[in-house]
């Protein structure tokens, strides 16, 4: 991102109070439209708004093989599957060739922090909707403290 | 040429392959591994060694595929993200590769509640495709913390494939993103249902992948109609068509027609275009791998070139 949004992320992590607040906010948005799993590295904006982190085996690059022949999860048969959801939602908005992107291991030490403020410090891909899907080389950066 | 197995050496010289598969003892004995060994040996190119099994802990698939390098077969050792995280994987790879193991087959794996220890913890830290990454980087001298390896292992690389389950573009992606991530050869779930797996495979060609890597196919043998009813209800993600439950239900003797339907099968495979290999699953009944292998009519099993033999074409890495 930007040295704009670098600072802005630099001055909420130096204040706890305030990243306790935005971090309060990103979740009640995000828990309640998304039903977000708090990974602190968003993928929403591949997976068609679906979160993948919801699936029992936090599969991030596709389904597994147990998908039920009614598109229901095979660990929970009264759950959709998360990727069947994923799929058919991706269609709808004309992104699977989105699906295609290979996502890199979750990094544990982001989890339960703000993903919107480790977007901003550069530490995850940026939310791009408007561009084609790229392969960004992350500079490694140090997680944000959690307060 | 990557690792030099005799898996690989055999699927690089464009013959078709016979796996096995069996499940490690549920004690601490080696004696019914080097037992089940003698039912594979000359019988099948490599056998499969499962870890942990829809998650009913067994011995350890590294051990067991030692104990299979001791009974004179090669291993291919399954290994699973559910129960080690990433520190785990690559460290047992290493100690793997060091005590001969050449081919690794990663999986997710089983969820955990689906064996007799449902309280367990899953771990799940990688999944299927980040593991193969992972060994492909391992391959290239690199662990995933970007420190050197020296010297690196050389693992003839497999991952999973499930034609039977939906959606099928999402299957074609999921294998697209598997073959990116560095796999070698891909195994998939058994055929009973011949028109979805038709479906499945000319979707893979059109593609292109089946040029990429090499698909083994599965199959299964069974011993009853109660069998495939099971795995219909029970077992998610796959597909058995009610003629092959009409047919085995209809038998006289259901374990001969067991053993003949699985041998029309793996025939059918043979002739199938991409097809490079079959994957014989025979869930506690490994016995029976002889005669399935030797009625389908692929006996004797060829001999691999050695290494230097094999032609440079051939050797090439893909």
């Amino acid at each position: 991102m930007s040295k704009f949004t670098e600072a802005i992320a630099e001055f909420t992590e130096k204040h706890p109070t305030l990243y306790r607040c935005v971090l309060l906010g990103e979740n009640m948005f995000k828990k309640a439209i998304f039903g977000c799993q708090d990974c602190g590295q968003c993928v929403l904006s591949y997976n068609a708004f679906v979160c993948c982190m919801r699936c029992p085996k936090q599969m991030r690059n596709g389904p597994c093989g147990g998908t039920r022949a009614n598109g229901r999860c095979e660990v929970y048969p009264n759950r959709p599957c998360i990727w069947w959801l994923i799929y058919k939602r991706a269609k709808w908005m004309g992104r699977a060739a989105k699906l295609k992107k290979y996502h890199v291991p979750v990094d544990r030490r982001l989890e339960h922090t703000s993903a919107w403020m480790n977007m901003f410090a550069g530490r995850i891909l940026p939310l791009d909707l408007s561009k084609e899907l790229r392969e960004i080389e992350l500079p490694k950066k140090e997680p944000p403290p959690k307060w | 040429m990557v690792s030099g197995s005799r898996l690989e050496r055999l699927l690089r010289q464009g013959e078709f392959v016979v796996c096995g598969e069996m499940s490690p003892p549920q004690g601490a004995d080696k004696a019914p591994i080097l037992k089940k060994c003698e039912y594979f040996r000359g019988y099948v190119d490599a056998v499969n060694l499962t870890d942990n099994q829809t998650a009913i802990v067994r011995m350890s698939s590294i051990v067991s595929s030692f104990f299979v390098l001791e009974g004179g077969c090669e291993p291919i050792m399954q290994m699973t993200c559910r129960d080690r995280n990433r520190l785990a994987q690559q460290s047992d790879l290493l100690g793997a590769y060091a005590i001969g193991i050449r081919n690794v087959l990663c999986l997710t794996g089983d969820y955990q509640t689906f064996g007799n220890q449902g309280d367990a913890k899953g771990v799940f830290d990688l999944d299927s495709v980040q593991l193969i990454h992972t060994v492909a980087d391992m391959n290239r001298g690199r662990l995933l913390s970007g420190d050197e390896l020296k010297p690196p292992p050389a693992f003839f690389i497999g991952g999973a494939a499930n034609p039977f389950a939906e959606p099928l573009e999402m299957r074609i992606i999921r294998l697209e993103k598997k073959v990116a991530a560095g796999v070698h050869f891909i195994q998939t779930q058994p055929v009973f249902d011949w028109s979805r797996f038709e479906k499945w495979m000319s979707a893979v060609r059109d593609v292109g992948l089946d040029e990429k890597v090499f698909i083994i196919v599965g199959v299964m043998p069974v011993r009853s109609a109660k069998a495939l009813l099971y795995m219909r209800d029970e077992v998610p993600g796959m597909s058995i068509p009610d003629e092959c439950i009409k047919r085995m239900e209809s038998a006289q003797d259901p374990k001969e027609e067991g053993i003949r339907m699985c041998v029309e099968t793996m025939q059918r495979l043979r002739n199938t275009p991409g097809v490079r290999g079959i994957h014989i699953m025979p869930v506690m009944w490994e016995s029976i791998t002889p005669r399935l292998v030797e009625e389908a009519g692929l006996l004797p099993r060829p001999e691999p070139l050695s290494i230097e033999e094999t032609s440079p074409e051939t050797a090439e890495t893909s």
